[in-house]
Parts: structure tokens; sequence; C-alpha cells
């Protein structure tokens, strides 16, 4: 009984704090062009948050709130305007303090229920990743929206999409893996292609875009 | 320049572009695995042409909008091949308004390569496939809109 009560007790805490969470991110006005819940209405100006917790390493959120680097060179491709390119302003930067409050709120955000699970393994030897470059190159022509990293280690490919020259400091691989699977998942409608990819071409170009980082260019 | 030296100079393009990746450099050996299935082939729902009289073809809002969804990332707003990712490709996308190539693609080739990609057709691998994401009533309209922007028939 006891057991019981401090159970529910501890579930009403978490709910609470839940609401006094988006209201942290509410208070710094990232609902101001960010959807920080999925329930908000749609929002064309930035991507969404509300799956923060799945998709952004740790390390690379912490140091993004307080030191912004671009990531779309040609801004933010919901925005209705999209192929016409804009100049994007500089992101809002937070001072430390803030910035860890605010990712902290971040990262318990995830979309419920989880997808499948992906054992993903070690990462791809050279030869391997030769081949899943060709992947993402080649078959799938990821690299013509994208940027990643070519032979001369430097950012390659086009900038419709995110860069992604830096994703395997940025993104989790179970998020990409779960993106790559069932996109509307996120977001109703983008304008990347959907490829039904099995499991496994899936993984090869999760681990290929985890090499992506950018310690590895010149 | 002849015929000829037309022809060897396309072929020469064709070759060299289809055997490597879309924006760069990747290394040779191993390159010469099949492609994996990307999409299901149209084996099973081909292309049907508007019958003659039909013609010119209607081509509705909605085709519109969804050529300046997704197709204007790399062929432009226009369709002038000048998207914003032309300049980062190693093959220039395809300028929808010229009608000297396209004057010599048939319809089918058109809907093809939309529906599987540049690669499945012996073109530039930039191309991505787009039968996972469009109907072929879709892909079928958006051929109808490149005649409209070429101001040219299918070979
Ligand atoms: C004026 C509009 C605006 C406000 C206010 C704003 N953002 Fe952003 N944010 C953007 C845009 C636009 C991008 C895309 C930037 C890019 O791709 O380079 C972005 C990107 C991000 C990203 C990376 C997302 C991704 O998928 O790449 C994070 C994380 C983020 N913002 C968090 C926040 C937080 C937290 C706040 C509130 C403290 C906030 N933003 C306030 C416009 C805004
Ligand atoms: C025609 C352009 C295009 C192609 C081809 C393409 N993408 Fe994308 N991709 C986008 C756009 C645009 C987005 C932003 C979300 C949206 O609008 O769908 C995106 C989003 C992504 C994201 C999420 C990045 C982020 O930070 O939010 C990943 C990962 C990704 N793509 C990987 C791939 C891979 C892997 C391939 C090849 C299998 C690929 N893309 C092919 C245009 C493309």
């Amino acid at each position: 009984m006891i057991l019981l009560r401090a159970l529910v007790a501890l579930a009403i805490l978490w709910t609470t704090n839940a609401h006094a969470d988006i209201n942290l991110l509410k208070e710094n006005k990232c609902d101001q062009c960010h959807r920080v819940s999925i329930s908000d209405d749609e929002k064309n100006e930035a991507p969404d948050l509300f799956y923060a917790g799945e998709k952004f390493q740790e390390s690379w959120l912490r140091e993004f709130l307080t030191n912004p680097n671009n990531i779309r060179p040609n801004g933010y491709s919901g925005r209705n305007d999209f192929p016409k390119a804009i100049e994007p302003k500089a992101h809002p930067a937070l001072n430390a303090k803030v910035a860890d409050a605010v990712a902290n709120v971040l990262l318990t955000l995830k979309l419920q229920p989880a997808g499948k699970s992906i054992e993903f393994g070690e990462p791809l030897t050279r030869g391997k990743k030769v081949r899943a470059k060709i992947l993402f190159e080649r078959n799938f022509s990821c690299s013509a929206c994208h940027k990643g990293i070519n032979l001369a280690r430097k950012p390659h490919g086009g900038v419709s999409g995110p860069s992604l020259f830096n994703a395997g400091n940025r993104l989790q691989q179970q998020w990409i893996f779960d993106w790559l699977k069932s996109p509307e998942k996120y977001r109703k409608k983008g304008r990347m292609p959907r490829f039904q990819l099995d499991d496994e071409t899936a993984i090869k170009l999760v681990k290929y875009i985890m090499t992506l980082k950018k310690e590895n260019m010149k | 320049m002849t015929k000829t030296w037309q022809k060897i100079f396309g072929l020469s393009f064709l070759l060299l572009f289809t055997n490597t990746a879309c924006t760069s450099d990747t290394e040779e050996s191993a390159l010469n695995e099949p492609p994996p299935i990307v999409a299901e082939p149209p084996a099973a729902e081909p292309y049907v042409p508007a019958p003659e009289e039909a013609k010119p073809v209607q081509v509705t809002q909605k085709t519109r909008d969804t050529y300046q969804w997704y197709c204007s990332q790399c062929h432009g707003v226009e369709g002038k091949g000048d998207g914003m990712n032309a300049l980062h490709l190693a093959v220039p996308p395809r300028n929808h308004t010229k009608a000297d190539y396209l004057g010599t693609r048939t319809n089918q080739h058109l809907f093809d390569a939309i529906k599987l990609g540049g690669l499945a057709v012996g073109r530039a691998p930039c191309m991505p496939a787009w039968g996972n994401t469009l109907a072929d009533e879709e892909i079928t309209g958006l051929v109808n809109y490149i005649r409209e922007l070429c101001q040219c028939e299918g070979a």
C-alpha cells in the first residue's frame, strides 16, 4: 500500500514536472519558432523539438545551445517558400546556466511509443565504410541533398537537406534509423524522398552517417 | 559537330557519369556491385500515355505544387535545372525547359527516371527514386508537366 502511494506520488510529481519543463522552453521563447510539444500547431520556420531527446547527442546539444552553428545553409526546408534560399539568421544563444537547464528539458522529449530498438554493433571497418559510402552517394542519391565528407575530407554535397558532415557527433543512431524507416512519425510531409529500406541497408547507412564527424575533415 | 562525334561525346559522358557517385569520388574497386533495388519495377502499372486527341494535357495545380515541393530542390522553381543543390552536384540537374534532350526521350523513360531514379535508367545517380514517395498518377502528372515546360513531345 505504501509502495503504491509512493508510486502515485512519484507519477504526479513526474507529470507536473514535465509541464514545468515545457514551460521553461516557453519562457525562453523557443516555441516562437519551434514546436516543443507534439500537440503544438504545425510550425514551418524551424525544425521540431518535441522529440529532441531521441534525436540529438547530449554533448552536441549542450554545445549548440551556448554556441550555435548553422546546419541548414538555406534555412529550414519546412518553410513554404523553401526552394527560395534565404540567408539564415544566427540562432539565439543561451548563457551556460540557462542552456544547461534547457538541455535537461530537451533531453526528456521523446516520442511514445519508441520504435523497435536496433543493435548497431561495432563502427564500420574501412572496407565496409567504402561500400556504405557508395550507398550514400550513389545508390540512394543521399548526397544530392545532404553534405557529407568526400575523399579529400572536405564537406561535399547538396544543401536542401540538413548538413550531415558532423552528424556522427550530432545525431543518435537509433533516431537516424527510425527517421529513415518512418519519417512520417516525426512530420506529416517532408521534402526528402521515402526509401523502402530493409533493416540491413538502413543500418549500413546509419553507421556510415555516424562516421561523418568534423574532426575527420581537413 | 557531326552527328557521329555528338554520339561518341554523349556516350563517353554517359559512361563517365553513370559509373561515378553523385557528388564525389567513391573508390573504384567497390563500384562494380549491382545496385540494390530501390523501388519496385514499374512493370505492374506501366505508363499510360494520354490519348492523342486529349492534347494539350491539362496539368493540375496539384502537379505544379508537387514539382515545387520536391523537384525544385534540384531542378529549380522554373525547371531550369538551377535549384539550390545544382551547383553542388557532379552532374547538373536536367533543365526541363530545354527540348533538345527531352525531345529525344519517351514519356516512359521520364516516368521510369522519376519512379526508379537516375541510376536505374542509366543516368546520373544524383536523381533519387521517387517511387516510394509519389503515386504512379502523380508521376504521370509530372511527366506531363515536364512536357509543358520543354514545349516538346515524347520521342
Ligand atoms: C527566431 C526563431 C528561433 C527561436 C526563438 C529559437 N530557435 Fe532554435 N532554431 C531555429 C532555426 C531556424 C533552426 C535551424 C537552424 C539550422 O538548421 O542551422 C533552429 C535549430 C535549433 C536546434 C537544432 C535542431 C535541429 O534539428 O537541427 C535546436 C536544438 C534548437 N534550435 C533549440 C532551440 C531552443 C532550445 C530555443 C529556445 C531557447 C530555440 N531553439 C529558439 C529558430 C529558432
Ligand atoms: C531530394 C533531397 C533529399 C534526398 C535525396 C535525401 N534527403 Fe535526407 N533530407 C532531405 C530534407 C529536405 C530533409 C529535412 C526533412 C524533410 O524535409 O524531409 C532531410 C532530412 C534527413 C535527415 C534528418 C537530418 C536532421 O538533422 O534533421 C537525415 C538523417 C537524412 N535526411 C538522411 C538521408 C539519407 C541517408 C538519404 C539517402 C538514403 C537522404 N537523406 C536522401 C532531403 C533529401
